[in-house]
C-alpha cells in the first residue's frame, strides 16, 4: 500500500480514499450496467425465449454484452424532448435526484474486512467506521430517491405520471416503516447501528437465523423501496403508461433507469450486510481483505439476481393490494419480530 | 352471460405468500438453468436469418409450375385452378401451340401468361387440389418478400424456376420445340 501511494506521490491515505471512492462510485454503477444484460438475458431464459443477443462489436456478439453499449450510445444520441407544458428545471432536475441518492448510498457499507499496512489501518468504506451516521445514512438515502420519482411525476404536467409518481410515494410511506422496525430490530440486538459494528456482531451466526422474520419483511420492502415488480406502482404498462417515467425520454430516461439499478445494487449491499454477514466468509474467522471483498462481492451479486429472480417469477400485486400489506402484513410481522427481540434481551437481561 | 368464478380454497401455506413465491422460484429457476445449458439452436425461438424453420409435410408455401422432362410445362391451361382460387389471383392466357394431339404425342392448349397475384394469394391450396394434371404445387418457400408491388407478381416463367435451385434443375425461360416426346407417346 505505502510503495503504491509513493509511487504515485500521494500520502497512503488521499491514495486510498481515490481507491475506495473509485470503488464505491464506479463499482454500483458498472454491476447497475451489467444487471441491465442480466435483466433482459435472464428474464428471456427463465421466459424460453433468447434475449438480445444481436449487438455486436467487430462481429463478435459477446452473449449480447455489447447491447449495454448499443443502450448507452442510442440514449445519448436521441432527441432530448421536453414536453412544452413541463416544468423544465424540475423535469431536468429529476433524473439527478433519483441519480445522486442511488450513488451516495453505498458510501457507509463496508465492502470488505478493514486491514492493516505500514502502520496505518485501512477501512474499506468510503467513510470510516464512528462516523455517526452508520446505517441510518443508507435508509436515509435511499427513502430520497422517491423524491426523484415525484419530482419527475409532477414535472412531467401529465396524468400518468402524476398517478404514478403518488402511487410511489404512497408506497414508500406504507413499507418504510415496516423496514426501519425490521432493521431497528438488528441495532437494538447488536447494540449498535454502524455497519463495521454490525458486521462484527454477526461472527458466528449470521443475522438472518436469528432474525428470520425481520430478514423477510426487509426483503419485501425492499421490493417496494426499489420500485421493482412485483410492486412496480409506479410505473404500469396496463394502467399508466411508463407512470412517472412517460413523458421521459433519451439520456433523461436512461438515468432513470440506471438509478433504479442502482438502488437495487445498493439494496442488495444492505441486505448483505444487516442481515448475511457483511463481508464476513463462512467458517473463516479472518478472510482477509482478498477474499472478503470476494465475499462480499458474490453476496450482493447473488441478491441482485434475486431480486431479478423473483421479477420474472411473481406477478405484479394490485394497487390496494400492497397497501394492505404494507399496514396488514408487514407491519405487524415487524411488530412482532421487534417485540420478540426485545423480549429475548429482556430475559437475557 | 354470468360466470361462476371458481373460488380456490387456500391452504394456510398457501396464504403465507412466501411459500407459493418460492414454488414459483424453482419453477422459474429450473426454465433458466434448462436454457442456460441449452445450446441457442436448440431452443424453442428459431434465430429466423441464420436459421430457417424446416416446414412441416403439407405446409402451403410459394408456387411452383411443374414441367416435363423435356421442361415443357404441365399445365394445360384448364383454368380449374382458376375458378377454383378463392382469392381469385390466378390469370391465365391461354394458346394453342401445336397442330398435333394428344394421342400423337402432344397437348395442343398450353398457358401464354400464367400469372399469380402473391399479394393476393391466400396459400390456401385450392388450385393445388383442383389441377388434373398435378401441374401447380404449392412448397415450402415461406419467404416471399419484394420492394413494390409489380414484383409480387409471379408470371409463368417466375413460377416455372420458383424451385429451380433447390431441385437442381435449370431454369428456363421459353418453352421447348415441340417434339414427339416419348413419355406423352405410352399414353
Ligand atoms: S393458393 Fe389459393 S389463393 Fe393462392 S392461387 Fe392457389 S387457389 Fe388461389
Ligand atoms: S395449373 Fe392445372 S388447373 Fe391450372 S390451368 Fe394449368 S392444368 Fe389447369
Amino acid at each position: 500500500m505505502d510503495t503504491l501511494s509513493a509511487l504515485l506521490h500521494l500520502s497512503p491515505e488521499t491514495f486510498w480514499m481515490i481507491v475506495k471512492i473509485l470503488v464505491v462510485f464506479a463499482g454500483p454503477l458498472t454491476i447497475a450496467a451489467l444487471l441491465t444484460w442480466v435483466e433482459r438475458r435472464g428474464s428471456a431464459m427463465i421466459q424460453d425465449r433468447i434475449g438480445p443477443n444481436r449487438a455486436a462489436i467487430f462481429g463478435f456478439r459477446l452473449i449480447g454484452l455489447p447491447q449495454i453499449a448499443a443502450d448507452g450510445i442510442k440514449a445519448f444520441l436521441k432527441e432530448d424532448l421536453v414536453p412544452a407544458e413541463a416544468n423544465k428545471v424540475l423535469f431536468w432536475l429529476a433524473p439527478l435526484l433519483a441519480f445522486i441518492p442511488a450513488v451516495l448510498g453505498m458510501a457507509v457499507i463496508p465492502f470488505g474486512q478493514s486491514f492493516e499496512s505500514g502502520g496505518h489501518t485501512y477501512h474499506m468504506s468510503l467513510l470510516d467506521p464512528g462516523n455517526g451516521m452508520g446505517m441510518l445514512f443508507p435508509m436515509a438515502i435511499g427513502a430520497m430517491a422517491v423524491y426523484g420519482v415525484l419530482v419527475a411525476a409532477w414535472s412531467s404536467n401529465n396524468k400518468w405520471s402524476i398517478l404514478g409518481g403518488m402511487r410511489a410515494s404512497a408506497q414508500m410511506v406504507s413499507d418504510e416503516l415496516s423496514m426501519s422496525l425490521a432493521v431497528i430490530a438488528i441495532f437494538m440486538t447488536a447494540g449498535a447501528y454502524d455497519p463495521h459494528d454490525l458486521i462484527q456482531a454477526q461472527y458466528g451466526l449470521w443475522n438472518v437465523v436469528p432474525h428470520f422474520l425481520g430478514f423477510l419483511v426487509f426483503f419485501t420492502c425492499m421490493f417496494a423501496e426499489t420500485n421493482r415488480l412485483p410492486f412496480d406502482f409506479a410505473e404500469g404498462e396496463s394502467e399508466i403508461v411508463a407512470g412517472f417515467l412517460t413523458e421521459y425520454g433519451s439520456m433523461k430516461f436512461a438515468l432513470i433507469y440506471l438509478s433504479e439499478y442502482i438502488h437495487l445494487v445498493v439494496a442488495s449491499a444492505l441486505i448483505v450486510t444487516l442481515y448475511f454477514g457483511g463481508w464476513r466468509v463462512p467458517f473463516v474467522a479472518n478472510p482477509g481483505p482478498w477474499l472478503s471483498v470476494a465475499s462480499f462481492l458474490a453476496k450482493t451479486l447473488f441478491f441482485c439476481w434475486v431480486f431479478v429472480w423473483v421479477r420474472w417469477t411473481v406477478p405484479r400485486f394490485r394497487y390496494d393490494q400492497l397497501m394492505k400489506m404494507g399496514w396488514k402484513v408487514l407491519l405487524p410481522l415487524s411488530l412482532i419480530n421487534f417485540l420478540f427481540h426485545a423480549f429475548l434481551m429482556f430475559r437475557r437481561g | 352471460m354470468a360466470v361462476i368464478v371458481k373460488q380456490v380454497k387456500l391452504s394456510w401455506l398457501d396464504r403465507t405468500y412466501f411459500w407459493p413465491v418460492f414454488k414459483g422460484m424453482v419453477i422459474t429457476f429450473g426454465h433458466f438453468l434448462r436454457n442456460l445449458f441449452t445450446s441457442t439452436p436448440k431452443r424453442y425461438t428459431v434465430q429466423y436469418p441464420d436459421m430457417k424453420r424446416v416446414m412441416p409435410e403439407g405446409y402451403r408455401g410459394l408456387h411452383e409450375l411443374k414441367r416435363h422432362a423435356d421442361g415443357s410445362i404441365k399445365c394445360v391451361a384448364c383454368f380449374m385452378c382458376a375458378e377454383a382460387c378463392p382469392a381469385r389471383c390466378i390469370t391465365i392466357r391461354a394458346e394453342e401451340f401445336s397442330d398435333l394431339n394428344l394421342t400423337q404425342g402432344f397437348e395442343e392448349k398450353r398457358p401464354r401468361v400464367f400469372k399469380i397475384d402473391m399479394l393476393r394469394c391466400i396459400y390456401c391450396g385450392y388450385c393445388e387440389e383442383a389441377c388434373p394434371k398435378d401441374a401447380i404445387w404449392l412448397r415450402k418457400d415461406y419467404e416471399l418478400s419484394a420492394y413494390d408491388r409489380l414484383s409480387m407478381q409471379y408470371g409463368k416463367w417466375d413460377l416455372m424456376n420458383t424451385y429451380a435451385e433447390e431441385d437442381g434443375k435449370a431454369r428456363i425461360t421459353t418453352d421447348p420445340k415441340p417434339a414427339v416426346c416419348s413419355q406423352k407417346a405410352s399414353l
